[in-house]
């Protein structure tokens, strides 16, 4: 009998029973009414904020081809009632709980990070840098290597837990940031977070979602995240997670390739909600056919010799 | 399990969905995903009211209007197919207890959330007076339901022909409230709130906005505003029905 694959993987300190689980913003303990959240690698929340926040007007939501727009804004209920009401409800579930932070300025990520440091139950943060900065004109936290070394540094000094930093791809070099992360002391990155979009309607004169511009997701950005894993994973020596455009096993495996020791999953749980689930049990499933005993074998295998591409491969 | 064209308008998809005839309500609604088989997109699945649905065949029913490309797609599906359907979900009209009289204002597709609620209150023994308004007749929807259900009244009201102005809808609505009127269930016009909410008496109404998840994470169907703390409720899982106070 053929022993069935070994899923496991690890972020840093951070062992994971597969390497699959949500992208924030896409996931909550209300899916575990339609499934075994028990089955996911890890979990992982909303990005919090220290104070409450209501998000942007209405529409939020647009439809564009093989993906979607959002401009939620990311509302918050605040460190109080997440710690209070949110957290609390995780508790059923098993795998361990990745709790995304975020905030306006550097020192709301410290305070964040503060107040959550010491409350039981959080496995790991993810600190979620794609946040526009008040202090530098509203360019995101995220687009400047020293700031997000300074926010990762002063985060990792509060807390007792690995610190991930979640990466946006709204960057010139993706590789000068994930590097500014880990010399900041993160334990592993996440890559990426939702290309600045829009969609207009002609009709009526006005973006289809009520801030003009807003987070373009789903099957049509993973090309381009697809190389922010790879930029990224050459760039550092701590692991990657990879997110964008993730919706069936052969995408799980492309980022694997690519240099993700870990997957999120985001919009695709919005079309078919066990989307994961159906992942997890597919990938076992290929392992297996493909006579692969562990994914860790798998981790930033692409070949890159001839006569495939060669690296980096320049457009036009 | 079945699905065409209602009126040049609407098209009615009918599913077999035995878990989720159990349980509806008025009001409430299923997200059904668009993509097909192992297609990856469309993305966003698309929230519908339930129309009606049959416990004992397990068979539900959607109406809807081809808007977009979502429901374009939605619109080529044939039966036999297996659509992921979600639901139901949110909460629905509540009839409180001692209700006698109400009153349903509906225009174009959102009456499609009224009529089986005309079918609960008028099995209950409830006075169920129906006004549908729409831009013309092919847009009418539910009438027939409605009648068939035991609703006492039934107008239907269209924009081609003037019957549908807001003042002679307000006259209507002023002579029912005149009879004494519990409750008035208001979907798809704010016009028809403004009246409703004008004449004093307490107000439902089933709200629509643009979702991903339907079930109350992904804040996609809420409101916000830059400064404020508190984001307004989800329409997902705190509605898709509201209780208005009555004035
Ligand atoms: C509705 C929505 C809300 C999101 N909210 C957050 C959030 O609060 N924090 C965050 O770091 N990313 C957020 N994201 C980004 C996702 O975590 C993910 O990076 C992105 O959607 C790309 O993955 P996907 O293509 O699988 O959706 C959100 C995405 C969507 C669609
Ligand atoms: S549609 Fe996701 S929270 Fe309402």
């Amino acid at each position: 009998m053929i022993a069935a694959p070994d899923l496991r993987v690890d972020l840093g300190d951070l062992p994971l029973r597969n390497p699959v689980m949500p992208a924030s913003g896409c996931f909550g303990p209300e899916l575990g009414d339609l499934i075994d959240i028990n089955r996911l690698g890890a979990m992982v929340t909303k990005t919090v904020f220290a104070e409450p926040r209501s998000g942007n007007r209405a529409h939020r939501l647009a439809e564009t081809y093989a993906g979607m727009l959002n401009s939620v804004g990311i509302p918050s209920r605040g460190a109080r009632a997440f710690i209070a009401e949110l957290l609390p409800r995780y508790r059923n579930w098993s795998p361990p709980l990745i709790v995304s932070i975020g905030g306006l300025t550097v020192g709301a990520y410290l305070e964040i990070a503060e107040r959550l440091t010491r409350v039981a139950g959080i496995a790991a943060f993810e600190v979620n840098v794609s946040c526009p900065n008040l202090e530098a004109g509203g360019l995101e936290i995220g687009a400047e290597p020293q700031v997000v070394e300074a926010v990762v540094r002063g985060v990792k000094e509060r807390v007792e837990v690995p610190v991930f930093v979640k990466l946006t791809p709204n960057v010139t070099s993706i590789a000068a940031i994930a590097r500014a992360a880990e010399t900041g002391g993160a334990s592993a990155i996440t890559a990426v977070n939702a290309l600045m979009g829009m969609a207009v309607d002609w009709r009526t004169r006005r973006p289809r979602t009520g801030t003009a511009m807003a987070g373009f997701t789903g099957p049509a950005i993973k090309p381009v995240a697809l190389r922010c894993v790879w930029q990224a994973a050459q760039a550092v020596a701590i692991p990657v997670i990879g997110v964008g455009g993730i919706a069936t096993v052969d995408d799980v495996l492309e980022f694997i390739l690519a240099g993700a020791t870990a997957v999120q999953i985001g919009s695709a749980t919005f079309t078919r909600p066990d989307t994961m689930v159906r992942i997890i049990a597919a990938l076992e499933a290929r392992l297996s056919d493909e006579g692969v005993v562990s994914v860790r074998e798998l981790i930033g295998a692409l070949r890159t010799d001839s006569p495939s591409a060669t690296v980096p491969m320049q457009a036009g | 399990m079945d699905h065409g064209p209602v009126t040049s308008e609407y098209l009615r998809l009918g599913l077999h969905a035995p878990a989720i005839a159990d349980l509806a309500q008025p009001g409430q609604f299923v997200m059904l995903t668009v993509a097909r088989d192992a297609d990856t997109a469309p993305v966003l699945p698309r929230p519908m009211a339930i129309f009606r649905w049959e416990r004992r065949t397990g068979r539900i029913e959607i109406v809807y209007r081809v808007v977009g490309e979502g429901t374009h797609r939605l619109s080529q599906w044939s039966v036999g197919q297996v659509i992921v359907t979600v639901g139901p979900l949110g909460r629905g009209f509540v009839i409180p207890s001692g209700t006698r009289r109400i009153v349903l204002l509906g225009r174009g597709i959102g009456t499609c959330s009224l009529t089986a609620l005309a079918a609960v209150a008028a099995a209950q023994g409830v006075d169920v007076r129906a006004l549908l308004s729409a831009r013309h007749a092919d847009a009418l929807v539910g009438g027939d339901a409605c009648r068939a259900s035991g609703a006492r009244e039934v107008r239907e009201v269209v924009d081609n022909d003037g019957s549908s102005d807001i003042g002679l809808v307000g006259a209507w609505l002023k002579e029912r409230r005149a009879l004494g009127v519990d409750q008035i269930y208001v979907c798809g016009s704010g016009r028809l709130l403004d009246l409703a909410t004008a004449t004093g008496v307490s107000v439902q109404v089933s709200l629509e906005a643009h979702m991903a998840c339907g079930i109350g994470y992904c804040h996609g169907c809420a409101s916000g505003h830059p400064g404020l703390g508190e984001e307004s409720p989800l329409v997902c899982r705190d509605g898709p029905v509201f209780q208005l106070p009555a004035v």
